[in-house]
């Protein structure tokens, strides 16, 4: 049966019976219905003020060096070109290449002693998104012990539901690959296909795209009145959609897709020519810029999570210029002329526009890669992989701003007070969003990670 | 009627004073702002912009429908179009035109597995006869023709970090000019070919350097702890402008080729960046975000 715009289940404030219902009949987890309105009991979460998660995910490992945690006196082969600049909170300094979010220091927070398990992308990526490594697989294609947690997006999507005519879970951007192999951790795993998460793309000259309502040119939404040319035309797409089917979820996600490509509503929430002109420039022209520009609207409109992927790719040089943060090598020059500004820009334009719309403080905003860059400077005028130490930006949804949690060693190879794990993150936007450790565990979500507490 | 106290009276005076003096101001004639013209409005990403010796068109690296390329247009901001035919499927980037305007060499990366590759490459400047010069040993970038058009200097990291090199237009006679354990790249030749300038992170940060065109005799231009970068020589030899962000964002600035006289040109809260001069000296473009995309702008010089 085809549902175009009912999918309200559930909310951040509670279950409505209709979402326990079924919940309980589809019993995704093996949860009881019991279990479920013991749930519910706990009453509504009062442990965070977040209503949204935005998570900005900066594929390929971005330079702490270069961005969060610059070290001017390390050696010069460690340092780098670029120099430090103070910002708006006396004491904290950042990268010369970041003025605008420079400004802004008092909103925002810098996480500079993370740490993870591995330098493979594809191993690194599981561990980011999901906290754990369970279920991912390296360059060598070899899976990690364990089957694949669910995506911190998975997470906030289930506990919080649904609360628009929107999917609760959105990514922007591409597939999360390395060299042609899809990363594992991007979608719901044991949650099942339901909290995958429905995937936008937008381009800064196409506008915004649903990848998987590809239609044929002359089919255009506006000629979708025909519902047995639609109904052909998405399954056509659907069947490449080989995990949904082995899921059995297809219906469900053809019913999200459906409501969205027919809704007034979400058409007009994906055309940012709705957005004036000086907001579109303040974002930045790029496509980064611009997805940040979308991601506030779908914040702004209720979804609980969305996250934008700078790129799907790795490399930098591989999507023609605005490819990834993987800079092995002219780290330097991709830095000052692309990546710096044009994430100094996006991010700061966000900030900025959640703020004054009175939504940062129920949105939180995660800003990291997989990984670091070593500290030393490699033979290419890049860096390397570096998984022992690296930073991440958080903002909103009740984290105080201007602060700086933990620290790295004189050259940035290592914590050096406070280290802090991918796991904690995602504990931290749990907690968040009001998943206390109570309804952690009903859902399933127990893990290693623990709420850093000095951000709230 | 009261006469008006002497106090006030001195007063009301300097009022009238103060107000006379706003309203007419002194006779010196307002500071001259350069004349600003923008070329492109596609707003698409640019950078690397060279304006041809003949003065007739650009060369610039752009990123259009997801692909990073090189592109010329007519000095006036027509006929935008790809340079190479048939366009390489991979990023090709950073070109510089030959001094008779008819040859340019760039950067082309050659794509293996997911990494890069860059070498050397040399084109005619209507597309034609792509070929490559340097071949990929290390990542080859920043190639620029002498002014006799006889050698080339170029970035490589051959030796292990980044540093500069001439070679003949054969691509043999290889010399390596610096020598650093930190970044040296962006040479410059001067018009005469005696020097080149360059930035170079030995400092510490990105400053503007000069050396002679065989290494020798380095002499640091510029000295501030923002990042210094993109020299290029005016036509005449006497100044150099380059981009800096010493003031907060990136700003295109002007200096005497000793280093003296700096004074931002552009001062403009977008990021104004790749200076390039016109053949005569009386002009420099650039490229700058301040209307939101990346377009091609001139600026008037006095």
């Amino acid at each position: 049966m085809l549902m175009l715009g009912s999918m309200r289940a559930r909310t951040c404030q509670g279950l409505t019976r209709r979402a326990l219902l079924q919940i309980g009949a589809s019993s995704v987890l093996g949860l009881s219905l019991a279990d479920l309105l013991r749930l519910r009991a706990a009453g509504p979460s009062t442990s965070g003020s977040a209503r949204s998660v935005l998570l900005l995910w900066l594929w390929g490992g971005p330079a702490h060096l270069d961005t969060w945690d610059p070290k001017p006196a390390a050696p010069l082969e460690f340092r780098g070109p670029f120099s430090p600049i103070a910002t708006s909170v006396t004491g904290v300094r950042i990268g010369e290449l970041f003025p605008q979010l420079a400004k802004q220091a008092q909103r925002f927070a810098l996480v500079r002693s993370l740490h993870t398990g591995s330098s493979d992308h594809g191993v690194a990526g599981t561990i980011g998104l999901t906290g754990s490594s369970a279920g991912a697989k390296g360059l060598d294609g070899k899976p990690q012990a364990g089957s694949a947690r669910p995506a911190l997006g998975s997470v906030v999507a289930k506990a919080c539901g649904t609360v628009s005519k929107l999917p609760p879970f959105l990514v922007i951007g591409g597939r999360l690959h390395q060299g042609k192999k899809a990363i594992i951790g991007e979608g719901g795993g044991p949650f099942g296909a339901h909290y995958d998460p429905f995937r936008l793309e937008y381009d800064p000259v196409k506008g915004t795209r649903i990848p998987a309502l590809q239609l044929p040119p002359d089919l255009t939404p506006e000629r979708l009145g025909d519902r047995q040319r639609l109904l052909q035309a998405f399954d056509g797409a659907a069947r490449q959609t080989q995990q949904l089917h082995a899921n059995g979820a297809l219906d469900d996600y053809r019913r999200q897709a459906f409501a969205m490509l027919t809704s007034p509503a979400a058409s007009k929430l994906f055309d940012l020519g709705r957005e004036s002109a000086s907001l579109k420039d303040r974002y930045g022209r790029t496509r980064f810029g611009q997805s940040c520009l979308l991601a506030r609207r779908l914040v702004e409109h209720g979804v609980p999570f969305v996250q934008v992927n700078w790129s799907d790719h790795v490399e930098a040089e591989e999507d023609s210029g605005d490819g990834g943060w993987d800079h092995h090598y002219r780290n330097f020059q991709i830095m000052q002329d692309r990546h710096a500004p044009w994430l100094d820009r996006g991010l700061s334009a966000l900030l900025d526009d959640l703020h004054e719309r009175g939504l940062l403080e129920r949105t939180l905003v995660v800003v990291m890669g997989e990984f670091g860059r070593s500290p030393k400077i490699n033979d290419k005028a890049g860096r390397d992989h570096w998984e022992h130490c690296y930073s991440a930006l958080l903002a909103g949804g009740g984290v105080h701003g201007g602060r700086v949690i933990g620290s790295s060693d004189a050259r940035g190879g290592h914590p050096h007070d406070r280290a802090v794990t991918p796991a904690d993150i995602g504990a931290t936007v749990q907690h968040a969003v009001g998943i206390n450790s109570e309804q952690a565990a009903t859902l399933g979500l127990t893990g290693p990670g623990k709420v850093i507490d000095e951000l709230f | 009627m009261s006469r008006i106290p002497p106090v006030f009276a001195f007063i009301g005076l300097l009022l009238i004073g103060a107000v006379t003096l706003r309203m007419c101001p002194a006779a010196d004639p307002p500071p001259l702002v350069p004349t600003v013209t923008r070329l492109t409005k596609d707003g698409d990403f640019k950078q690397h912009l060279q304006w041809s010796p003949d003065g007739k068109r650009f060369l610039l690296t752009r990123i259009h429908d997801g692909k990073m390329g090189l592109w010329t247009m007519n000095a006036d901001g027509s006929d935008l179009k790809p340079l190479v035919t048939p366009p390489p499927h991979t990023p090709h980037f950073d070109g510089h035109w030959s001094m008779d305007s008819k040859k340019i060499v760039y950067v082309h990366d050659i794509l293996q597995g997911t990494d890069g590759k860059l070498q050397i490459n040399s084109v005619n400047a209507d597309g034609s006869d792509s070929k490559v010069l340097i071949p990929h040993k290390a990542f080859e970038e920043s190639p620029r023709w002498s002014p006799d058009g006889k050698r080339l200097a170029w970035v490589s990291t051959r030796d292990g970090n980044q540093e500069i090199y001439t070679a003949d237009i054969g691509g043999k006679d290889i010399k390596r000019l610096t020598s650093e354990i930190a970044l040296d790249n962006n040479p410059n030749w001067s018009p005469d070919g005696k020097r080149l300038a360059f930035a170079s992170a030995r400092a510490g940060n990105f400053e503007i350097f000069v050396m002679d065109a065989d290494g020798g005799n380095v002499r640091r231009l510029t000295n501030h702890r923002a990042l210094d970068y993109w020299p290029v020589w005016s036509p005449d030899g006497k100044r150099i402008a380059f981009t800096s962000n010493r003031d907060g964002n990136y700003d295109i600035y002007i200096m005497n080729a000793d280093g003296s006289g700096l004074r931002n040109l552009t001062r403009h809260a977008g990021q104004d960046n790749y200076a390039t001069w016109s053949p005569d000296g009386k002009r420099i473009a650039f490229i700058s975000n301040r209307d939101g995309g990346h377009d091609v702008y001139v600026i008037g010089m006095k």
